[in-house]
């Protein structure tokens, strides 16, 4: 019988691949003789200090009704756009907290949002499958709603993540719980190129999360329910440049190092780990010991500018600011006195780096900035 | 990892070159010079109200009385300062004359240009980073919510407001209720919330000890004589105290004795005083002498009584023109909630069909994307079934040709094999440009590329549907379809109209929409409005008048849009009820599930219904079982007993064999026997009950049965909650409608 034949080749065959993972984890594991934290230890690096009033959160951006899912600030100008469950999105200004735009879709069940990187548009996706572009410039409706300008429909999953390709405001990608990311040309409303999905080359559970190489926009890495990264060329659809395992839970979130040669993730794991995306390696894991069991997943994560510092969510309300050199860490925003009252579902780092803006299902977006003797924001 | 490469890491990541813009990495200068500037202290109370600086503050009542409540408190906060008198407490520069804000808790002042770095976003107001959470400073309480100019000139007036309503509501700056003592008693919360807003509640209440006469609503501070008249009957505070007013009348007023003030006040509303006598004096002013009947009329009914109140500062009841018609009112507003259901089921469990249904039934028009939608949908589905048939063909082609050869074989062995392959035509041979097209369509159903080809294919290839349908073969085997296990029960709907379902001009019915498998092409979410029409003959009948009006919400989802092991349930936390629907025909049908396992369908609706129920954010909410395609139950059951599925191994009803109409009792013995099942299983998950019903999602009355049925659901609920939650659920609307 023919097919119980194929049926063998096939077992024996996936025998043999996860055969050959285990090995090369071995030898990865064999070649590794540090980490970054064990090396900086060794180099005599001192870890870095936060006072409980060093970083203040100054601005409360309260006018959600629902948990805060989704947030990005534009390149330029302190502009916020946030989704939230109750089914809007709001166009936050960050200096003074006013909302200048709230937008309400026509799906409510939104999981992602973007600032378009001439500041013009937010995109935003989630359990409608679809990545809906509204023009803030547009005129509003008779019920004063924005008009969704562009809709790019293709993902047969919900839209786990979008983010604009930068410099230019008609790419952008996408990532689906179909296993695919999607490059989009917003102009045509089409896909460019899918990856993954079709052919065995790409990820083989939801994806959850983009980021997109600040240093070279033709590179992208994904984060996926599989447990791994997966390291993307746009101009290379077929299959994944490098493909990062070490995860032992969904990878939540992934995003880019300040310099481009590296990334980080965040996992159902309860662990951020940093990858070096030119040879593979696990440079680092940061995980904190919690005394009871559950461990807290991580939901998101962003880097500081000059890269020394790392912010994860966790599912618990923590916000950790890990030292990244040395892997510890450095303060907690979930346990200072001003901080979120539920889970941390998403942050971010505003472009030139001077504030932190944290979204969390208390509906709440809160904006941290160093409390010191400098300027505030 | 090799050495070199770690160093280059090592030097990247800390940079220094990038601190130019990154603040966060240019903080460790700065940080022995700030850690020397604020010092939060704890020191007893004493130090706090003693500090001369203080001088400011509103210190007006330092009774003996309000010091006591005072030191109930275990330690108030109170900071050092540094620099020196008037200097701002973060910057340690100014003086006494520059403008400052205090914070609330320790009453440390900062100068315009600390007040944001040292207070925050202020989310509970004026308060220092390191007092949120804490206590107020009592004597702070009458500036609560009053903005000061520093404030408003830093801040834009939208902030100003939000930060000024939180400091006003914020949990943390309440009264503490237990610093209130009315005849003796503390408050709790919900007593506290009693006195507040009750009718006419006593004016800027802060903590101390007071008096409280429950019969008339007289209100006093504990030794003072009467200053309010508050609303009677409140249930707070102890009995009262002969001696709460420290009277000395010798007139017993409600088992108090009343003040000299008051006395004279009685006598001059012609009360007779004579003789240390008692009276009973009630809310409206009508009084009564003790252990006698002569009620006499309300005292309070000249308005020369009340000037003369006036003149002795006595109180008088304040005017009952406003009763609580505006809080009436204000409930009735309260906005027209949807109810939420959300519908969720397998794999072609149907929950599409009940959907599309459901919304045929209340009236909610398809809208042209949608009908264009599940137009390429049936004509792509048709293409799909199509491609199945032909796929049967070719395999009916090869048996009749295998079969043919056989024969041949047992006829004439001797004759080449060669030459009846040639002449192989059998019933089920296609012309060969037919065939082109079939195995062109084959491959591309075989690839899953199907979508990708609409809707070009509509215009190109419909006259080759109609030539495929009238071709001898197909129709062949269009009549052996049965054996095609592939092949929907459903789509012999569609082929019967193939040829006018592959028209461009193709409009497909309501009928058709229904028929159709799958609402659109993507495995999204659909959600629709829709409230009940009213039938006529239901009114009243069961018992609870439902409203009209009441809009409900349903939303139909696919299983793989909750993503892996549910992760996005979370976002439907606000939902009233879960539908879940299960196909009774699935037991014994079979899937391969991600991994690649075959499982029966059953197992797998169960082990979703599972990771649904036991899902923490849905706990709690309630949950109806639609047993769907009731309709097809029976007919499969005499095909395949119930027992192939695993779950169901002890079903074994008893059969009669005397009655021939006994099957359909067994098919509804089967239903009660799985319902059964679910309802165990979902009681030992959440020990609560599970709502069942049967439907047939393509029968409009079934799924409206089953609808109404889960409007019941909620109106019971409704009831039950309504007494426990009413005065809380007003509270919380009101809360909303101000914050937002």
């Amino acid at each position: 019988m023919p097919v119980a034949e194929l049926k063998e080749r096939h077992a024996a065959a996936i025998e043999a691949v996860n055969d050959l993972r285990e090995r090369l984890k071995q030898r990865r594991q064999q070649l590794l003789d540090t980490d970054v934290a064990g090396y900086a230890r060794s180099q005599g690096r001192s870890q870095v200090t936060f006072g409980p009033t060093d970083l203040v959160c100054c601005r409360t951006l309260q006018g959600h009704t629902g948990k805060v899912y989704s947030l990005d600030w534009t390149p330029e100008r302190d502009r916020i756009v946030s989704a939230s469950q109750d089914g809007r999105l709001i166009v936050w200004n960050a200096q003074t907290s006013q909302k200048t735009h709230a937008i309400k879709l026509p799906c409510a069940w939104v999981m992602t949002c973007a600032f378009s990187p001439t500041g013009q548009s937010v995109a935003c996706g989630g359990l409608d499958s679809m990545c809906s572009i509204f023009n803030l410039n547009s005129a509003t409706d008779r019920d004063g709603n924005l008009p969704v300008s562009v809709t790019l429909n293709g993902h047969k999953g919900y839209v786990s993540c979008c983010q604009y390709v930068p410099d230019e405001d008609i790419h952008i990608i996408t990532s689906s719980g179909d296993q695919t990311c999607v490059l989009w040309d917003i102009t045509t409303g089409l896909r460019t190129t899918v990856f993954g999905g079709e052919f065995q080359s790409g990820h083989t559970a939801d994806v959850l999360s983009v980021s997109i190489n600040g240093a070279n926009s033709r590179v992208f890495v994904s984060g996926s329910c599989d447990g791994t990264a997966r390291l993307w060329d746009t101009r290379v659809a077929s299959r994944a440049m490098r493909t990062f395992q070490g995860h032992e839970g969904d990878v939540n979130t992934v995003k880019f190092f300040p310099d481009g040669n590296r990334f980080g993730t965040g996992s159902d794991d309860g662990t951020c780990r940093l990858f070096d995306i030119r040879n593979g390696h696990q440079l680092q894991v940061y995980y904190q010991q919690h005394s009871d069991k559950e461990v807290p997943l991580v939901t998101s994560i962003a880097f500081s500018i000059s890269g020394r510092l790392l912010f994860a969510g966790y599912s618990n309300g923590d916000c950790y600011v890990w030292d990244t050199l040395l892997a510890r860490v450095v303060l907690n925003l979930g346990s200072v006195q001003n901080s979120h009252e539920n889970r941390i579902s998403c942050l971010g780092l505003s472009a030139d780096g001077s504030s932190l803006c944290t979204g969390s299902w208390d509906t709440n977006l809160k904006i941290w900035a160093f409390g010191g003797h400098r300027k505030v924001i | 990892m090799d050495s070199p490469h770690s160093d280059t890491t090592g030097s990247v990541l800390s940079s220094p070159s990038v601190s130019s813009s990154g603040v966060f990495s240019q903080k460790r200068a700065d940080i022995h010079n700030n850690e020397t500037t604020t010092r939060h202290v704890k020191r007893p109370s004493a130090v706090t109200f003693r500090d001369p600086e203080s001088c400011d503050m509103v210190q007006g009542e330092s009774n003996s009385n309000y010091s006591e409540t005072q030191s109930m408190h275990a330690a108030e906060q109170s900071i050092e300062r540094n620099g020196k008198k008037g200097s701002c407490y973060r910057c340690l520069e100014g003086n006494q004359f520059t403008e400052k804000e205090i914070c609330i808790v320790c009453n440390a002042k900062y100068c315009c240009k600390c007040v944001l770095r040292a207070m925050g976003s202020m989310p509970e107001g004026r308060k220092c980073v390191t007092c949120i959470g804490k206590k107020i400073n009592e004597s702070r309480r009458a500036s609560l919510g009053k903005c000061s100019r520093l404030l408003k000139q830093l801040l834009n007036e939208l902030e100003v407001k939000q930060a000024m309503s939180s400091e006003k509501t914020c949990k943390a700056n309440q009264l503490p209720p237990q610093l209130v003592l009315i005849n003796g008693e503390p408050l709790n919360q919900y007593k506290l919330h009693v006195l507040q807003t009750c009718q006419n509640p006593p004016k800027k209440l802060k903590p101390g000890r007071y008096w409280y006469d429950k019969v008339s609503g007289f209100w006093g501070k504990e030794g003072d004589g009467p200053c309010l008249i508050i609303t009677a009957q409140l249930n707070v505070g102890g009995r009262i105290k002969a001696k709460a007013s420290n009277g000395n009348a010798k007139v017993l007023v409600n088992d108090r004795e009343i003040t000299r003030k008051e006395l004279w006040m009685l006598q001059f509303a012609g009360v007779n005083c004579e003789g240390k006598p008692s009276f009973w004096l009630s809310a409206d002013g009508s009084y009564q002498e003790e252990g006698q009947k002569n009620e006499k009329g309300p005292i309070w009914k000249k308005t020369r009584i009340k000037l003369f109140c006036a003149l002795l500062s006595l109180p008088v009841p304040p005017n009952v023109a406003n009763p609580a018609g505006e809080d009436v009112s204000q409930r009735t507003l309260e906005q027209q909630v949807l109810l939420k259901l959300l519908l969720v089921g397998y794999q072609k469990s149907g929950t599409s069909t009940i959907y599309k249904q459901a919304k045929i039934l209340y009236n909610v028009p398809f809208s042209e994307d949608e009908r264009q939608n599940i137009k390429l949908k049936i004509q792509c589905n048709l293409y799909g079934y199509l491609a199945i048939l032909l796929e049967g063909r070719e395999r009916f082609e090869e048996e009749v040709l295998l079969e043919n050869r056989k024969l041949q074989f047992a006829d004439g062995p001797g004759s080449s094999g060669g030459a009846s392959q040639i002449d192989g035509k059998t019933k089920y041979s296609l012309s060969p440009r037919l065939k082109a097209f079939s195995e062109w369509l084959v491959q591309v159903m075989v690839s899953g590329n199907l979508e990708v080809i609409f809707p070009a294919a509509t215009r190109e290839y419909a006259p080759f549907i109609q030539k495929l349908w009238n071709d001898a073969a197909f129709q062949a085997t269009y009549n052996r379809r049965h054996e095609l296990q592939m092949l929907p029960r459903i789509a012999t709907y569609f082929l019967e109209r193939a040829v006018e379902i592959s028209r461009t001009d193709y409009e497909p019915s309501d009928m058709d929409i229904l028929y159709a498998e799958g609402t659109q092409s993507s495995n999204g979410l659909s959600s629709m409005e829709f409230s009940f029409p009213t039938r006529e003959r239901e009114s009243f009948i069961d018992g609870y008048q439902h409203d009209p009006l009441a809009r409900y919400q349903l939303i139909r989802l696919h299983p793989s849009s909750l993503g892996a092991s549910c992760k996005w349930v979370g976002m439907f936390e606000d939902i009233n009820m879960v539908l879940f629907c299960v196909s009774l025909t699935d037991y014994d049908e079979f899937w391969l599930d991600s991994n690649g396992v075959l499982i029966n369908k059953m197992v797998a609706s169960k082990q979703l219904f599972e990771t649904i129920v036991s899902h923490p954010t849905l706990e709690q909410k309630d949950f109806l079982l639609i047993l769907n395609k009731a309709d097809l139950l029976l007919e499969k059951m005499e095909e395949v007993p119930l027992t192939r599925c695993e779950w169901f191994h002890d079903f074994n009803p008893v059969i009669s064999h005397h009655n021939n109409n006994l099957t359909a009792s067994v098919a509804q013995r089967a239903f009660h026997y799985i319902a059964v099942k679910f309802k165990r299983l979902f009681d030992s998950l959440t020990h609560s009950k599970l709502y069942v019903c049967m439907v047939t999602g393509l029968e409009p009355d079934s799924v409206d049965e089953a609808f109404r049925y889960a409007r019941e659901i909620l109106k019971w609920d409704h009831n039950e909650n309504s007494f426990i939650n009413n005065e809380f659920s007003t509270t919380t609307v009101t809360e909303a409608s101000t914050t937002s």
